[in-house]
C-alpha cells in the first residue's frame, strides 16, 4: 500500500508554545488509522494543518503524491481530502438536504443552477436513508439534536466522494448506540476504499476499529503500530499516565 | 414556483402598477417614490447584507456615485422626452458595479464589524471626495440635473413606474438568487465562512459577486433619485442616514428574504413621512419612530417574516404531531443534546 498521506517535518508555534514540533507521520491508502494522545498533543493542529485551516510554520505534506503544502482547504477537499470538527459544524440555516447539497461541491457553471436539482436530490437523498437522516431532511439543521448533527457532518463529506477523510473525535458526547453507527459507517466507507485518519479519545473504538495507530505526544509522533502493541508500549503509557 | 407565491406576486405586480391610476394626491404618490426607493435600496442590501451577512455601511456611497454619474452625463443637456437619463441607468449600474469590484476584493477580506468599519470608511471617503472635487460635484454649492420635463399634474409618475421597475428587477433577483446555488452559497458563508470555503464553496467569487450587483443597483436608485431631485448636495447623496435605513429596513422586515426589506421600508418610510406630515417639522415625529421601532424589534427580534414564518412552522408542526402521536412525530428542536429516545427513534427503535 502507498501513503496516501504524508507529513513532513511539520511545525507550528502559537506564541511561545510548540503545538506541533517537527512532527512526520504517514497514512497508507485504505486504512483506518488512528491518531491518538493525550489532551494538548497537538492532534487537532495537525489536523488543521494538513486540511488547510492553519499554515505551518515549517515543513511539508503531500496528498497523493502531491505536495499540498499551505493549500486552500476548498482546493483540497475538491481534491477528495474533507474533514469533520471535533464541535460538529454543519450550517444551521440550510436544511439538513440543504447541508449535503452545499457539500456535494459545485463550480461556477452549477452556480446559478436549481438550488436543490433532481440529481443532488437523489444523492443527498440516499445518504440521508443511509444515515437514518431522511426524516429529518426538510428540518433546519438548527433543529437537530447533538449526534444528528455529527452524523449530518459525517454525512455532508462523503457526497464530495472523497480519498481521505479525516474525523475529529467522532464519538465525542454522542451516546452508545450512535457509536456503534458511526462505526459501522466508517467500516462500510472503508471497505469501498476511503481511507481514514481518526482523531479519537475514545479507546475501546480505536482498539475496534483502527490499525494503525500514530500517538502523539507534546507535537511529534512518539510511536506507531498495530494497536495491541500501543496499548502495552511503555512510551505510550508514559505519555498517557506519566512516568 | 407553487401558486400561492405566484398570486402574491401577481397581486403584487397589480397593485404597484395601478396605484397611480387611482387620481392620488401629489403628496402621496411622492411618498410612494420614496417608498419604493428604500424598497429597493434595502432589497439590494439583503443581497449583501442579509444574505451573504456581510454588514455593509458604505451603501450610500455607491447611492452618491450613481447620482454623481448621471449628473456628470447629463451636465449641461438640455433633455428632450425626459426619458434619456432613465434609459442610462444600466450604464450608471454597471459603473457602480465596476467601481464595486476592487472595494468588495479589499473589504471583504474582512469580516463582522471591521467589515462594518472598512465600508463605512469608503463612504466617508466618497463624500469627503463630494465636497472637495469641485470641478465634478460642484462642492458643498451641489450641483443641477437637467430639470425633467414632465407636465406637472404627472410629474412624479414616470418616476414611479421606474421605481416600480428596478424594484421587481431587484426582487426577481433575490429570488432567483434564494432559488439557486448562489443563494445556498451565500447563507453557507453567512453561517459558518471557514467551514463553507473548507467545502469547497467560491467563497471569495460569491461574496463579490454579491456585492457587486448590491452596489449596482444602489447606483441606478442614487441616479434616478437626483434626476427626481434635479439637484443634489454631497451631505444628502452621500448620506450615512440612507444606509442606516437600508439596514434597519432589512432587519426589521426579516433579512435574507424576499419580502423582508419591502415590508420594512414601506412600514418604515410611510411612518416616518406620515408622522412628519401628522407632527410637523419639530421632529416629534422621531420618538414615535423610535418607539414603533423598539417594540417591534423586542417582539420580532429576527425580523417581522422570519418571527412569522417560525411561528407558523411550530403550529403546524405541532398539528402534525398530535395527529400522528407525540411519541414519534416530536423531533427535538430546543435541545442540544439528544436523548436516548431520540436515538431509538431515529434508528428505527429498539435501541436501549
Amino acid at each position: 500500500m502507498s501513503d496516501l498521506l504524508s507529513v513532513h517535518e511539520v511545525t507550528k508555534v502559537f506564541g511561545g508554545v510548540r503545538a506541533v514540533d517537527g512532527a512526520s507521520l504517514s497514512v497508507k491508502e485504505g486504512t483506518i488509522t488512528a491518531l491518538i494522545g493525550p489532551n494538548g498533543s497537538g492532534k487537532t493542529t495537525l489536523f488543521n494543518i494538513i486540511t488547510g485551516y492553519l499554515k505551518a510554520d515549517a515543513g511539508r505534506v503531500e496528498f497523493a503524491g502531491h505536495d499540498v503544502t499551505g493549500s486552500d482547504p476548498g482546493r483540497l477537499y475538491r481534491q477528495g481530502l474533507s474533514r469533520t470538527f471535533q464541535q460538529a459544524r454543519i450550517f444551521p440555516q440550510l436544511t439538513v438536504q440543504e447541508n449535503l447539497v452545499v457539500a456535494g461541491g459545485y463550480g461556477w457553471r452549477k452556480l446559478f443552477t436549481s438550488r436543490v436539482g433532481r440529481e443532488d436530490r437523489l444523492r443527498a437523498d440516499s445518504l440521508l436513508e443511509e444515515f437514518r437522516l431522511d426524516r429529518v431532511s426538510d428540518l433546519f439543521a438548527s433543529e437537530l439534536s447533538y449526534g444528528q448533527r455529527k452524523l449530518l457532518e459525517f454525512a455532508a463529506v462523503l457526497m464530495s466522494s472523497p480519498r481521505l477523510v479525516l474525523l475529529d473525535e467522532p464519538t465525542a458526547g454522542v451516546n452508545p448506540v450512535l457509536i456503534e453507527t458511526m462505526e459501522r459507517h466508517v467500516r462500510e466507507r472503508n471497505a469501498e476504499g476511503i481511507t481514514f485518519l481518526i482523531v479519537e479519545h475514545d479507546m475501546t473504538f480505536v482498539m475496534r476499529l483502527c490499525d494503525p495507530v500514530i500517538v502523539l505526544d507534546a507535537g511529534k509522533p512518539i510511536f506507531a503500530g498495530a494497536p495491541s502493541v500501543v496499548q502495552n508500549n511503555a512510551l505510550v503509557l508514559d505519555a498517557y499516565l506519566g512516568s | 414556483m407553487s401558486a400561492p407565491s405566484m398570486l402574491r406576486g401577481g397581486v403584487f405586480v397589480a397593485l404597484l402598477v395601478t396605484l397611480p391610476m387611482l387620481g392620488l394626491q401629489h403628496w402621496f404618490l411622492n411618498l410612494l417614490v420614496f417608498v419604493l426607493i428604500y424598497a429597493t435600496l434595502s432589497s439590494s442590501w439583503n443581497l449583501v447584507g442579509g444574505f451573504a451577512g456581510y454588514p455593509s455601511l458604505g451603501h450610500a456611497g455607491f447611492f452618491g456615485i450613481g447620482a454623481y454619474t448621471l449628473a456628470l452625463i447629463f451636465k449641461d443637456h438640455v433633455l428632450a422626452t425626459g426619458y434619456e437619463p432613465f434609459l442610462l441607468l444600466p450604464v450608471v449600474g454597471l459603473i457602480g458595479a465596476l467601481i464595486g469590484w476592487p472595494i468588495a476584493v479589499i473589504s471583504m477580506r474582512t469580516r463582522a464589524d471591521v467589515f462594518a468599519i472598512v465600508t463605512i470608511t469608503f463612504l466617508f471617503v466618497i463624500q469627503t471626495l463630494a465636497f472637495n472635487l469641485h470641478d465634478l460635484t460642484g462642492g458643498s454649492q451641489g450641483t443641477a440635473l437637467p430639470i425633467p420635463p414632465f407636465s406637472a399634474a404627472q410629474f412624479e409618475v414616470p418616476f414611479y413606474y421606474v421605481m416600480v421597475a428596478l424594484l421587481l428587477f431587484t426582487m426577481g433577483l433575490t429570488f432567483a438568487t434564494m432559488r439557486s446555488k448562489l443563494g445556498l452559497s451565500l447563507v453557507s458563508i453567512r453561517a459558518d465562512e471557514d467551514k463553507a470555503r473548507g467545502v469547497g464553496v467560491r467563497v471569495i467569487g460569491v461574496k463579490v459577486l454579491a456585492f457587486s450587483v448590491s452596489v449596482g443597483i444602489t447606483s441606478m436608485v442614487g441616479a434616478v433619485w437626483a434626476y427626481y431631485e434635479s439637484f443634489i448636495y454631497p451631505q444628502f447623496a452621500v448620506d450615512p442616514l440612507i444606509t442606516i435605513a437600508m439596514v434597519l429596513m432589512t432587519f426589521l422586515g426579516g433579512r435574507g428574504t424576499l419580502w423582508g426589506p419591502v415590508l420594512g421600508a414601506v412600514i418604515l418610510e410611510s411612518g416616518q413621512q406620515l408622522l412628519t406630515y401628522q407632527l410637523g417639522a419639530v421632529q416629534l415625529y422621531l420618538i414615535v419612530y423610535a418607539l414603533i421601532f423598539l417594540v417591534i424589534i423586542l417582539l420580532l427580534p429576527r425580523g417581522i417574516l422570519p418571527t412569522i414564518e417560525d411561528r407558523l412552522r411550530l403550529r403546524s408542526r405541532r398539528r402534525r404531531a398530535d395527529a400522528e402521536g407525540a411519541a414519534t412525530a416530536v423531533w427535538p428542536k430546543d435541545t442540544a443534546i439528544s436523548s436516548e429516545a431520540d436515538h431509538a427513534n431515529m434508528l428505527g427503535g429498539g435501541a436501549t
